[in-house]
């Protein structure tokens, strides 16, 4: 871990976890997490990433709601036109497919960002077009891979506020937008929309830089949604982009967390779930507990530092099956007020590594930064 | 062979095996003649490396203008798709494990075979030659950004 993480990692924790203070302590853990491999093999063999808390493809949170009820998450399909990938409209289709076919039916899906690749009127179209499939109400935050070729003027006319909040049977959902708050890069160096939408949809790009971020005026908004909430009532908040710092230069993060944190800490019962990072992580940070959820499109490799020490990560894909190592998400709220999230990940019985060859990061490596977009051609 | 022969053999030999006699005379013991490093070559020779680096960091994020410039723009990938959707920063690509069994493809495979199946497969394009100036480039950037790597190569 760099220096400049470490010291940030720690002020983190310093902050937001002082000693004892954790996620309502009513989560519960259930017999079939217990019985995971980890522990069986046990868990110092699979490496210190992964080491001690003994995630299951289902995790049980504690909540308080009124009635069971079930939701599902699909996000990152980033499609491209039908004529182009038609890969990606497949698992779109298949997603649908199986949302659509669950039983008892889930109450609402959370799209949960870039649903287009280039951010073209033809991919979101075709993204709605595909999820028209699904029956239930259907509520939509961006990514970035839907913003910045128009910044938002397609998205916002399919699909109206990018930050949104509803109550539903005792639990207070949250829309965020991480997106839409970058830095201007594109005005001085007179760049076309194209070249604006293709930094921003590079992820290891220089140029866009820290982008994602949920903005004092979205906090503000954020504060005066939660303030007639009961403080010990659960809150499930949505966001394309998780709310701790993971990896920056991925912005695997928002650049504002402090401030997220620092709204969120009065609540006890806060729950965030997340796209963009195409794979499965697990946090805690203070009263919050964050789930990174699966892209449809592809995974992306875990980055070379900073991956949370309570994730158990996913098992390691193989790169000539399409379908491999992504998928969707069920989510179900129990009548003992327990939230159970399931990965679907297509193909695979096992989500998660079950010997430290399964992890992507069994043969170690050093990365560093691309240069040339700083090179060419806008220097 | 008579001796007439013997001298013209050894005559036809004279301008290589002279040459080189001469040379060693003036040019004193094997190794006098090399001067020691210069930095001016140090940095020339980096900067060719690095600009291969750079053409290869422009391929392998989907770069148009040097894919064509490179003579592999209807190669690389026929579904948008970019080594580094995959592969940010060129991580997971592990050139530090080459040769090595690579499972996908069957076989005891070096980098560049590891290359040309991605493209291939994940990518639905078409094979590049392996000498060609693009599998350099794509080799140097993925090779450079793993700078720092353990070798270990076999390992899966």
């Amino acid at each position: 871990m760099s220096d400049e993480l470490d010291r940030i990692r720690r002020e983190m924790h310093s902050v937001l976890q002082p000693e004892g203070v954790r996620p309502d302590d009513s989560l519960k853990i259930t017999r079939r997490t217990f019985i995971h491999g980890s522990l069986i093999f046990g868990a110092a063999t699979v490496g210190q990433a992964f080491a001690w808390w003994p995630l299951l493809n289902t995790l049980d949170i504690a909540h308080a709601a009124e009635t069971p009820f079930k939701f599902a998450w699909i996000s990152d399909t980033h499609l491209y036109p039908r004529s182009l990938n038609t890969r990606f409209v497949d698992k779109v289709v298949r997603a649908a497919q199986e949302v659509q076919a669950m039983d008892p039916p889930a109450d609402f899906l959370i799209f949960g960002g870039d649903l287009a690749q280039l951010g073209k009127i033809e991919e979101l179209e075709l993204g709605v077009d595909l999820l028209k499939e699904i029956k239930i109400p259907q509520h939509y935050i961006p990514g970035e891979h839907d913003w910045y070729l128009d910044m938002g003027k397609k998205w916002g006319e399919l699909f109206g506020q990018p930050n949104w909040t509803f109550d539903h049977k005792g639990v207070r959902f949250i829309g965020l937008d991480t997106v839409s708050r970058g830095p201007d890069y594109w005005t001085a160096k007179n760049m076309t929309p194209e070249e604006r939408m293709g930094h921003m949809a590079t992820l290891d790009g220089t140029v866009a830089g820290p982008w994602a971020g949920v903005g004092r005026d979205q906090l503000d908004w954020m504060e005066k949604t939660l303030a007639d909430w009961d403080k010990q009532r659960p809150v499930v908040i949505f966001s394309h982009n998780p709310l701790y710092e993971y990896y920056p230069p991925w912005n695997f993060w928002v650049r504002d967390w402090r401030e997220v944190h620092e709204v969120l800490k009065p609540y006890a019962k806060v729950t965030n779930i997340h796209g963009h990072v195409h794979q499965v992580l697990y946090n805690e940070i203070g009263t919050l507990r964050s789930i990174g959820m699966l892209a449809t499109s592809w995974p992306w490799p875990y980055a070379p530092e900073g991956l949370p020490k309570l994730t158990k990560p996913m098992i390691r894909v193989d790169p000539g099956d399409p379908y491999d190592g992504v998928g969707w998400s069920k989510i179900d709220v129990a009548a003992n007020d327990q939230l159970e999230t399931e990965y679907i990940m297509w193909g695979r019985k096992e989500v998660f590594v079950q010997s430290p060859e399964d992890h992507d990061k069994h043969v170690s490596e050093v990365i560093r930064p691309r240069i040339a977009d700083n090179m060419w051609p806008y220097r | 062979m008579t001796t007439h022969s013997k001298i013209r053999c050894s005559l036809r030999r004279f301008p290589l095996i002279g040459g080189i006699a001469i040379a060693a005379v003036f040019a004193g013991p094997t190794s006098a003649h090399k001067d020691p490093v210069k930095p001016e070559q140090l940095k020339a020779y980096q900067e060719v490396f690095m600009e291969e680096v750079r053409k290869g960091d422009l391929l392998f994020h989907g770069d148009q203008k040097m894919a064509e410039q490179l003579g592999v723009a209807d190669d690389l990938s026929k579904t948008g798709m970019a080594c580094a959707m995959c592969h940010p920063m060129a991580s997971d690509t592990h050139p530090q494990s080459f040769p090595k069994f690579q499972a996908q493809i069957a076989k005891f495979a070096t980098l560049r075979d590891m290359i040309n199946w991605c493209i291939e497969k994940p990518n639905q394009g078409v094979k590049i030659d392996p000498e060609s100036e693009a599998m350099k480039a794509l080799e140097a950037y993925i090779t450079w950004s793993n700078t720092g790597s353990v070798l270990q190569p076999g390992k899966f």
